[in-house]
């Protein structure tokens, strides 16, 4: 608990505190300016619609990992983690290089340019690209413990594959799920490295939370970033309450 | 009617799990297939059920041929040994699960449901979770959970493996009389012969795959077909060449009868009412007996005894042909 406050709570403390010293008014008018309504907007947006991504192509993935056999499984299974041990500029600048102004790149056959940079999808895409691993990394070991009979056991009593998924499989792993969602949404809601070089980060259109906050420290208006920052803190805290609350309410329902 | 199985041939690999396996399981009854573990009892039982399938061969039950059959469509009931219980959901939901896949009525379910847990004794445990049970409680669920949909056969593999010493025989007793009410086909697997000489109306020896002997427990204790058959029933030794039950033999200090075999008594155990002697005999023979403690008192029995054997009336021999398979 001592360790958990040195590190954790008193900074966070400090940055609401810091938050609070431009007293109510000057906090109020720094989160409600309209730069800052469409960043959290648009970083609240984009982290929730990359969870639900993640929800589902992570449990696929993992799913496929622990079922299925096959050439290049073992690669696979070793490449998910890239990126997490990348740095995330590192994966900003591939995605600038894939997807930035100059690009060339097409999608096969369609021929639909992908110069995303400048818009949404650059998020979008910059977002699932760094929380890819997390649903996956929670689920797969989950899903590697699950009790093979219980399945037979459903299936003796008549439940086709997909009811067994549904009814049995599922509701084992919604804890699961709900543990990877939440590491994928915080994730995304303080992304910053992959989205420095990506998204072009004009304000109002493009620009996320964090690079607000920093666009508010190089503005030497530390004040605002600690009211956008505390912020954050309560969404982020809103979002893994909720989450927890969903994944008991489903894990009981079966 | 019944359930007929076929020429049924199972490998993994290498290993034989089942070699031609011919038997017939009549309808009603409660059948045991015992055998030693790795013996291929629990594989039959899944390609009964369609969780395994054979490689070649048939199955078939109640006179329709369920070889193809996916498990779903073959209405049996499974009971697994480590109680396979759906965690996330009530006992009382477990119990209704497979009627709620044949989309019975919610009143038709309900009203089935509180009778299969009256049936197991469960009815006040039907809103907890399945942690919230004894390993006993949850086996009960397990098999209320079977029966819910009335299957044609009832499996059980190995159903009071992973239960203590005293829940497994009273779940043994429960079963023998739920069985008596229900009626339903039954086969359970084990490797316990006194599970399976107490419960079941007819056994099926399994062993390296093979069926040894079926019959009813008395036959199968008192007509043995072979080594094997007679050495995994009960205990056995051997006494001038013929395997015989350490109790069976008679022990005089007398030259009494005349195949007697003589020889030294030359270890002296006392287990409860019981006393095992170890004798060797004049040919070489180390030969176990068991009886009474009374009975070896007015004997005088002790180590170093000079004391003759010979098979008591009645008991069953067998020309003990292969050493090795009866040592088990």
């Amino acid at each position: 608990m001592t360790w958990f406050s040195l590190l954790v709570l008193i900074p966070l403390a400090a940055v609401v505190a810091t938050a609070a010293g431009g007293g109510w008014s000057g906090f109020w008018q720094s989160i409600t300016s309209e730069n800052v309504v469409a960043a959290i907007r648009l970083t609240v947006w984009q982290a929730f619609l990359v969870t639900l991504i993640n929800a589902v192509m992570g449990t696929a993935t993992a799913w496929v990992l622990v079922r299925y056999q096959f050439y290049g499984k073992r690669l696979l299974d070793v490449a998910i983690d890239i990126p997490f041990a990348l740095p995330t500029i590192v994966a900003g600048l591939v995605l600038v290089s894939l997807y930035g102004d100059g690009s060339t790149a097409e999608i096969p056959l369609l021929g639909i340019p992908l110069d995303w940079a400048t818009d949404e999808r650059a998020i979008t895409l910059a977002f699932l690209f760094v929380t890819l691993p997390f649903i996956v990394r929670t689920v797969q070991p989950v899903l590697e413990e699950l009790d093979h009979d219980v399945e037979e056991a459903a299936a003796s009593l008549g439940a086709s594959r997909l009811t067994i998924f549904r009814r049995i499989i599922l509701p084992s792993l919604t804890p699961a799920i709900a543990a990877g969602a939440a590491l994928s949404f915080a994730r995304a809601i303080s992304e910053f490295g992959a989205l420095v070089l990506l998204s072009s980060n004009l304000p109002n259109k493009t620009e996320v939370i964090s690079i607000r906050v920093l666009s508010f420290i190089e503005g030497d208006d530390p004040a605002a970033a600690a009211a956008v920052a505390t912020v954050m803190l309560a969404i982020a805290l809103l979002v893994i309450v909720v989450l927890d609350i969903l994944q008991r309410r489903v894990s009981r329902r079966g | 009617m019944s359930i007929d199985i076929k020429g049924v041939n199972k490998l993994f690999g290498d290993f034989v799990a089942l070699e031609d396996v011919n038997v017939t399981i009549p309808t009603g009854q409660l059948t045991a297939l015992l055998g030693p573990s790795g013996g291929g009892k629990s594989t039959l039982l899944r390609i009964i059920a369609g969780l395994d399938s054979a490689d070649s061969g048939s199955i078939e039950i109640e006179g329709v041929d369920a070889t193809k059959l996916p498990p779903q469509k073959r209405n049996v009931g499974f009971v697994f040994q480590h109680y396979a219980a759906f965690k996330h959901m009530t006992v009382a939901k477990n119990v209704a699960f497979g009627l709620e896949i044949r989309k019975k009525s919610k009143a038709e379910v309900r009203d089935r449901v509180d009778e299969l847990l009256k049936l197991v004794h469960l009815s006040q445990f039907a809103h907890r979770l399945p942690s919230q049970l004894s390993g006993g409680q949850r086996q009960r669920m397990a098999l209320a959970r079977a029966l819910a949909v009335e299957p044609t056969v009832l499996l059980l593999d190995e159903p009071f493996g992973a239960l203590d010493a005293k829940v497994r025989k009273e779940l043994r007793d429960w079963l023998r009389r739920l069985h008596d009410e229900v009626h339903v086909t039954t086969i359970f697997v084990t490797h316990d012969q006194e599970e399976a000489l107490e419960v079941a109306d007819e056994i099926v020896v399994i062993n390296e795959g093979r069926v040894e002997q079926k019959g009813t427990p008395d036959q199968l204790y008192d007509e043995p077909a072979n080594n094997f058959v007679m050495g995994f029933l009960g205990e056995v030794t051997t006494l001038g060449g013929h395997l015989v039950r350490p109790h069976d033999i008679e022990i005089t200090t007398d030259p009494i009868s005349a195949g007697a075999e003589e020889g030294e008594v030359s270890r002296v155990l006392r287990i409860g009412f019981e006393v095992r002697l170890t004798v060797l005999t004049d040919d070489g023979e180390e030969v176990v007996v068991v009886l009474t403690r009374t009975h070896a008192r007015s004997l005088g029995l002790d180590v170093g005894s000079h004391v003759w054997l010979a098979p008591a009336e009645g008991a069953n021999t067998v020309l003990a042909l292969d050493k090795a398979a009866t040592s088990g």
